[in-house]
């Protein structure tokens, strides 16, 4: 169940990064670029950095870093609601939102593809960020 | 009934896919025939401009989204199992989550009727049209929702597909071993996978910028409209081939054994289906030839374009190869599956011929896109999913068809068909503009619209025909036993219809052939090699 759990994560993210390539390529030409302070970008970063490092431990050993990784990612999610709004950032954040949701009930099983999941989600915010916000500055 | 509702059994849930499809049929070829209705004329009125529109848009969308994908879901989810020996699907319950998003998708697509704006700009509802300035309607807003609900529908199945066909086949069954249906299923499936990602974050752009203000697509603004083409297309033409490659794999099923001989050059059929579903994505900017793209850029994709008729071809071959010195059955399934060969080639060729630019340009967005289209879809997909049900409608029900019916409905199916949509071409090379609703008396324009016409109508007939017999057959059809066409592959070991658990016990697998290797003890397929 493990394995199939993984491959069929590891497919569902090659979807997501046709999809989330495909948006920040637009929003980085053809959207004006939204206000967010590299100050509080690089806060976010490291909050969802530290969520993942949270989330590799409840892998690696103890499952209680998982509530380690729900409320880092929480505090992650606040942020990015008070300090900037945009439809990319949205829609990242809905992943983030679905994703504290099922950490909350995931069963042992599926634990590791749900780390996929994690990582995945922190890999775009960091391209999100550098690409968009970051790189629109030039 | 709460059974069916609750379904995860990937039997049930095939046949869900195969029902929903049915439904929005139904309304898709309704709406086709009242755009055949309002053209049989010139200067015909019968309906207004606006409703043409959303006739076209609704037709096109619902045929692709709502008929031709869900129904050739239905059949890889029913089929994919059964044939590599498993008693499930990999991941069941997403299985049913994914048949319902693309379900309720197509129900909210049409919600929009009861708003009074259906979705009026066509089936890719290019950009600026689709924006709030051109289309101030919720239409378009339904519209780009219910794809959201379908793509990720659709992308839920193939990841479902691809990890039943990577997990769950029966020892001994290699990728090399697999049934041809099962390979196409699962590159269709990684075509899906990363095809409909492009769909949805087009309609997520669509939708920024008719709900929350944002300027992808509007050039006053600093956005561009060639953004939602390039974007769109990205799916779209994967798409083609994502609905025609499962039809590959059902006549590649029913060829064989109504021949009498396994398939001709099994691993070109195999590869040439990865060729080409490489190619589909270096193939996109040919639905743009029309926009300024540059010299170079038209070279490109015209050639790339042209070279995926190669790998398409060599499928040609190894069909006819196969059937060559056969001891051919002429059942009503076999004869779909030939006239797909004919069919379909007709429409790959008039799709060779879109592919050298000046033909393009002097083509594009007449009517010879849209026999062109037709050929492809209907003559392919349409033909080999008659095919096919002709073909699995004993292992579904335990009973088979009537043929003499069979017979009726392929002769008036086909009549039909090349009446409607041969003359199109010539309606096209006249100068005859798809998405019209209506065109002036010019000479040939009305009689060639007639007969087309007229051929629907024939069309219409052989379908209700094909159901009427499906209907009848259910209940009084004669009893099929397992494996009533003497066939070779693992689904017609399981019982008709299979029961809850596919195999009582999980076979063992040393050809492409396992069913033969059982009849033929003294000569298996493995012992050949």
């Amino acid at each position: 169940m493990t394995r199939r759990a993984q491959l069929g994560m590891a497919m569902f993210l090659i979807a997501e990064t046709v999809f989330f390539f495909l948006l920040i390529l637009a929003f980085r030409y053809f959207a004006p670029t939204p206000y967010l302070s590299s100050r509080n970008g690089w806060i976010l970063s490291v909050l969802l950095l530290s969520s993942a490092l949270a989330m590799w431990r409840a892998v690696s050993g103890s499952r209680l870093w998982i509530n380690v990784t729900i409320v880092l990612g929480a505090a992650f999610l606040a942020g990015l609601l008070a300090v900037s709004s945009s439809a990319l950032t949205g829609i990242h954040g809905l992943h983030i939102l679905a994703g504290l949701v099922a950490l909350a009930l995931v069963p042992a099983s599926a634990l590791r593809a749900m780390a996929l999941y994690w990582y995945f989600l922190t890999a775009v915010w960091l391209a999100i960020f550098l690409a968009v916000y970051m790189g629109g500055a030039a | 009934m709460i059974g069916w509702l609750c379904a995860i059994d990937h039997k049930r849930v095939g046949i869900l896919y195969m029902l929903s499809a049915f439904l929005f049929f139904l309304a898709g070829g309704m709406e086709a025939m009242v755009m055949r209705a309002q053209l049989a004329a010139p200067n015909l009125k019968l309906i207004t401009p606006e409703i043409y529109n959303q006739m076209f848009t609704m037709h096109g969308t619902t045929m692709i989204f709502l008929v031709a994908m869900p129904v050739l879901t239905g059949f890889g989810v029913y089929l994919v199992p059964l044939m590599i020996g498993a008693n499930e699907m990999a991941l069941p319950r997403l299985g049913a989550l994914s048949f319902w998003l693309q379900f309720f998708g197509g129900v909210l697509l049409y919600f929009s009727f009861t708003t009074g704006a259906a979705p009026a700009g066509g089936w890719f509802s290019y950009a600026p049209l689709s924006e709030k300035a051109f289309s101030p309607g919720p239409g378009v807003d339904y519209w780009a929702l219910a794809l959201l609900m379908v793509a990720g529908g659709s992308i839920g199945s193939a990841i479902n597909l691809i990890v039943t066909i990577a997990n769950c086949r029966a020892p001994g069954m290699t990728l090399r071993l697999v049934p041809l249906f099962v390979w196409m299923t699962l590159v269709t499936s990684v075509m899906i996978v990363f095809a409909l990602p492009a769909l949805a974050a087009s309609l997520v752009l669509l939708l920024s910028d008719r709900l929350l203000n944002a300027r992808f697509f509007d050039p006053s603004q600093g956005g561009a409209p060639l953004l939602w083409q390039h974007y769109f297309w990205i799916f779209g033409h994967p798409e083609v081939y994502i609905v025609v490659l499962p039809a590959f794999g059902i006549i590649s099923e029913i060829i064989p054994v109504f021949s009498r001989k396994p398939i001709f050059g099994y691993p070109f059929v195999a590869t040439s289906t990865v060729a080409i579903a490489f190619l589909s994505y270096g193939v996109w900017a040919h639905h743009m030839f029309a926009v300024a793209l540059g010299r170079n850029f038209l070279a490109v994709f015209a050639a790339a374009s042209m070279l995926i008729a190669v790998p398409t071809g060599m499928k040609i071959f190894s069909w006819i190869a196969t059937m060559w010195g056969g001891a051919i059955r002429f059942s009503t399934a076999m004869l779909f599956a030939v006239a797909f060969l004919l069919e379909f080639t007709v429409g790959g060729l008039s799709g060779v011929a879109f592919a050298a630019v000046p033909v393009d340009w002097q083509m594009t967005d007449t009517y010879f896109v849209v026999a062109h289209i037709h050929y492809v879809l209907v003559g392919g997909t349409v033909f080999a999913l008659l095919a096919g049900v002709h073909y699995w409608f004993p292992k579904f029900s335990g009973r088979l068809l009537d043929e003499k019916l069979g017979r009726w409905t392929f002769w008036l199916i086909v009549l039909g068909f090349n009446t409607t949509f041969f003359v199109q071409h010539f309606l096209g090379l006249l100068g005859m503009t798809r998405r019209v609703y209506t065109y002036p008396d010019l000479p040939w324009f009305g009689a060639l619209n007639l007969i087309s016409t007229i051929g629907a109508a024939i069309l219409v007939f052989g379908i209700l025909l094909f159901w009427a017999n499906v209907a009848m057959s259910l209940f009084f059809g004669t009893r099929a036993g397992d494996d009533p066409w003497n066939a070779w592959t693992l689904e017609w070991s399981a019982a008709s219809p299979p029961l809850p658990r596919n195999f009582a016990e999980i076979p063992e697998v040393r050809s492409r052939r396992p069913l033969w290797d059982r009849k033929h003890p003294e000569a298996p397929d493995w012992m050949r090699a």
